[in-house]
């Protein structure tokens, strides 16, 4: 495809263009737009953040005051969850552990890093007038909708939601007989399953586009950093996720139709599961954090108004984590029962994929260093977002060290090191990036104090609530559990429970200030620059309202995305599709 | 931006955070004065996990403190200001052997460390050591003991069932010999090897003063799980593993005794089961040991 396209064709609408002309709501519901599309996963997401966080802050009260109901949303909740006077019971805990880390991880942190900005992005970054398949990019947010209805449903079913955990250790999770909850646990599959799916057609849709639509000279080595990290992450996408759906069918065969694939006394194995969960599920953890990688690079380097440091390592380094994360998946299991050296080989592989991490972090320290660091809001959250993902990543060497896992497995302290990096990194990127791409997704500038107030609230809370964790963990205290002042030796470090909630509250509160704005943001007219932050990719040539088909006129890329503060040149950027001078020479990197 | 720092260096700022966190640290200190470090350490392989624990700890510190320092300079010293202009680079390609060297030789000796220390813990459990079933079940323990004759009857993981709980051979006479109990009792200084069970899902056997986690699968027996506490004092058993609706309570008692004490725990209880009990035993009676 790439070859019948030359610089200055000028698109042409074909079947593309179902979406345009459209009015009103039917606009957003069925639109084939891949900005639309993204606008979609956008606001979807932000309705699931509310909910699942939520369902946080209720976990956190019970963890501080255990039996005492929760103030305002304990009414709201089933009594499969709470009791009558509000307060949450043992079971309805662990159904807000499972559906908090489902919606989180599949209904927030994928769809926004992935449905958002993969769709957003790839196609203005690369050149591209849409998406390879539009109609299949339109049928995966659908798909992605039916599965959060039918996971939100999990939670009114007879029984109620799973309370296994987003882990679903089998046979727990596939024998009714023990988990009481064989309607709730079958949706939870049928969702993943589905949501498995949205995945899987929106990861063919962003290979395919970055592979065969780049515009001309934009070579794979050109491409934005967000662009090849979410290309890489549709990698592992389509690797990972038929396991998972695999694993999630046979759950639903052994709830419900007397399998016995993970039940021992049929002839299945526990393990099976595990091995399957996490064989998915870490490279899931990756799809997590590489685009956030990509899209923080990029932040970092234009607010810095310098060049990405070490562009090329930061594109090996993706691949390298990309590849390694498919052996990794063990070091969940060191303790499961699994083989003792097969743990001890798995803490070797894992040793050896915190050096791309290692990597990322200096490449990142290099690209501010003597820069012209300008504090804008979503500089603010990719700052942070370094030094969150640093405090996550050296947590994560303590549990990468087989013995030390003997001590803190299953303990606050891997509560503390995954919100690192899956909130500290995952969603703090994602905060920049909404900030960042919000002038060009909405044609308006947001509010700055607004913006820095959700900042400042985000970071302190942040750390209010997740840093006492490891303190937690390394006293003893167990995740998962619905009441902590049942054992002893967690009665005295009770205190540190009441921080955590505090910080909680406030991290609930500080959405307020966040949503305040986007909405007061869209509710007047368009007034942003083309180009607000003067960024050098493509996406910021094109001026509010982008047409469907994006390009009038296909750009010509001249040379790699990040040309800032070139000396000679009088502007501190030189964008993608604007030939160097004649007398100016690029560092050939 | 400025403002915000020297808001935040003013000398009452810094007073009220002092406070914020001794207060909570004081609260603390009125339970336990534990608060900040890891709790007692009471097995010889724990002191060990402690000691690689203490290296990670200095070693991840130096590095967050060297890196976050360094980058926190560069934020402050690199700031949008008149006449500035950002230094044009792409990169350095010596810098970027070097940071991805240095940090794999660490973290490959990390790894050796870590699993030499593995190894050892994972050594089979040596000939004196006193061998003890653990059974768990949604939502408690049980433990059993060897009887009279000082071995334990005979289990077979795939014979579990709610009427033979233990998966031991009713018509084996071992099988009635053997001791009972919810509560683990063991002696201090003398290696425990624990055979883990569970009758129905994954549970875990996490003990935090023990520095030990291994989970209980259904269908098989973990048997490589030993232990020497250092110590006497009382500890529970925890749950670890999410396991249902009782899983925040399934727990259940240790108590690390004196060899002495140990065998005037066990004797009476075996004797008991044996038929040859003592008609005035000097022990409380196993209801008043063994009830939560």
């Amino acid at each position: 495809m790439s070859a019948t396209i030359t610089a200055g064709t000028p698109i042409v609408e074909t079947g593309h263009g179902h979406g345009h002309g459209k009015h009103g709501l039917m606009h957003y519901l069925w639109n084939t737009d891949h900005k639309v599309i993204a606008l979609q996963f956008l606001f979807s997401a932000a309705f699931f953040l509310i909910v699942g966080g939520a369902m946080a802050v209720a976990m956190r009260w019970q963890l501080a005051f255990p039996g005492h109901p929760i103030p305002v949303i304990g009414h709201l909740l089933p009594s499969t969850i709470v009791s009558d006077d509000g307060a949450l019971i043992p079971g309805g805990y662990n159904m807000l552990v499972t559906m908090h880390g489902t919606i989180l991880v599949f209904f927030v942190a994928m769809p926004v890093l992935i449905g958002v900005f993969g769709n957003f992005l790839i196609p203005l970054k690369i050149g591209a007038g849409d998406m390879a398949f539009p109609t299949l990019n339109e049928i995966s947010y659908w798909l992605f909708f039916v599965s959060g209805v039918v996971m939100m449903g999990s939670l009114f079913m007879p029984g109620g939601a799973p309370g296994t955990g987003w882990t679903a250790y089998a046979p727990l999770s596939s024998f009714a007989k023990y988990n009481g909850t064989p309607l709730g646990q079958t949706l939870w599959c049928t969702a993943l399953f589905l949501n498995g799916l949205s995945s899987l057609t929106g990861a063919v849709n962003y290979i395919t586009t970055v592979i065969t639509m780049r515009a001309p000279g934009m070579t794979m080595f050109r491409m934005p950093l967000p662009v090849w990290a979410i290309f890489i992450t549709a990698i592992l996408l389509i690797l990972a996720i038929p396991v998972l759906s695999a694993a999630a069918a046979l759950i639903i065969f052994d709830l419900n139709f007397g399998t016995t694939f993970y039940k021992p006394s049929g002839g299945g194995q526990p393990l099976l599961w595990q091995h399957l969960f996490w064989f998915f599920g870490h490279p899931e953890v990756y799809i997590l954090i590489l685009p956030a990688m990509g899209l923080t690079s990029e932040i970092l380097s234009v607010n810095s108004r310098k060049p990405v440091f070490g562009y090329k390592a930061m594109v090996w380094a993706i691949i390298a984590i990309g590849a390694l994360g498919f052996i990794v998946w063990g070091h969940h299991m060191y303790v499961s029962g699994m083989n003792l050296t097969l743990s001890a080989a798995f803490g070797v592989s894992t040793m050896v994929i915190a050096v791309p991490s290692a990597i990322k972090t200096f490449n990142w320290m290099g690209t501010i260093w003597r820069g012209n660091i300008h504090y804008t809001v979503p500089m603010a959250f990719a700052v942070a977002f370094v030094s969150m993902f640093v405090i996550g990543g050296l947590s994560g060497i303590f549990m990468a060290a087989t013995p030390i896992d003997l001590f803190v497995h299953h303990t606050y302290f891997i509560v503390a090191h995954f919100h690192y990096v899956l909130f500290g990194g995952s969603i703090f990127s994602a905060f920049a990036a909404i900030y960042f791409w919000f002038p060009k997704m909405s044609g308006r500038m947001f509010n700055n104090t607004l913006g820095w107030i959700h900042f400042w609230m985000t970071f302190v809370f942040f750390n209010l609530t997740f840093f006492p964790m490891h303190n937690l963990g390394l006293a003893g205290m167990m995740r998962r559990i619905a009441d902590p002042t049942v054992y002893d030796c967690l009665r005295q470090v009770q205190p540190l429970n009441v921080v955590c909630t505090i910080g909680a509250m406030g991290l609930g509160l500080s959405t307020i200030p966040f949503l305040v704005n986007m909405f007061m943001s869209l509710a007047k007219a368009p007034d942003a620059p083309a180009n607000p932050w003067n960024s050098t990719t493509l996406e910021w040539t094109l001026s509010h309202p982008i047409q469907h088909g994006n390009f009038p006129v296909i750009p010509t890329v001249y040379h790699g995305p990040y040309e800032y503060s070139v000396p000679g040149l009088e502007r501190d950027f030189l964008p993608q599709n604007e030939k160097a001078p004649e007398n100016i020479t690029l560092e050939v990197h | 931006m400025r403002n915000l720092l020297k808001s935040i260096i003013r000398p009452r700022f810094l007073a009220f955070l002092a406070f914020a966190l001794t207060a909570v640290s004081a609260m603390a200190e009125q339970r336990s004065g534990n608060i900040w470090g890891l709790p007692p350490c009471v097995t010889v392989h724990g002191e060990k996990i402690d000691s690689l624990f203490m290296v990670i700890f200095w070693l991840t510190t130096t590095v967050f403190v060297l890196t976050q320092g360094t980058y926190i300079y560069f934020l402050i010293a690199y700031r949008k200001r008149p006449g500035h202009k950002a230094f044009y680079s792409h990169g350095n390609d010596k810098l970027e052997v070097i940071w991805t060297t240095a940090p794999t030789i660490v973290f490959l000796a990390l790894a050796i460390y870590g699993n030499n220390l593995w190894d050892e813990i994972h050594r089979q459990a040596p000939a004196n050591s006193f061998e003890i079933d653990v059974s768990s079940y949604q939502f408690g323990w049980q433990m059993r003991y060897p009887g009279i004759s000082g071995k334990l009857a005979p289990m077979d993981v795939r014979r579990i069932t709610d009427q033979d709980p233990f998966g031991t051979d009713p018509a084996n006479p071992l099988t009635a010999q053997d001791v009972i109990t919810t509560e683990l009792v063991i002696p201090a200084g003398r290696p425990v090897h624990l055979l883990l069970h569970s009758r129905d899902v994954i549970h875990s056997f996490y003990v935090p003063e023990f520095r030990l986690y291994q989970d209980c699968v259904p269908g098989r027996t973990i048997g490589w799980v030993w232990f020497k506490a250092t110590r006497t004092g009382d500890f529970q058993i925890a749950c670890n593993q999410l396991c249902g609706t009782g899983h925040y309570n399934m727990k259940a008692p240790i108590h690390v005794v004196t060899e002495e004490e140990f065998v005037k725990w066990l004797k009476p209880r075996q004797e008991k089961n044996a038929g040859t009990a003592l008609s005035k035993p000097d022990v409380p009676p196993v209801a008043a040991l063994t009830s939560p």
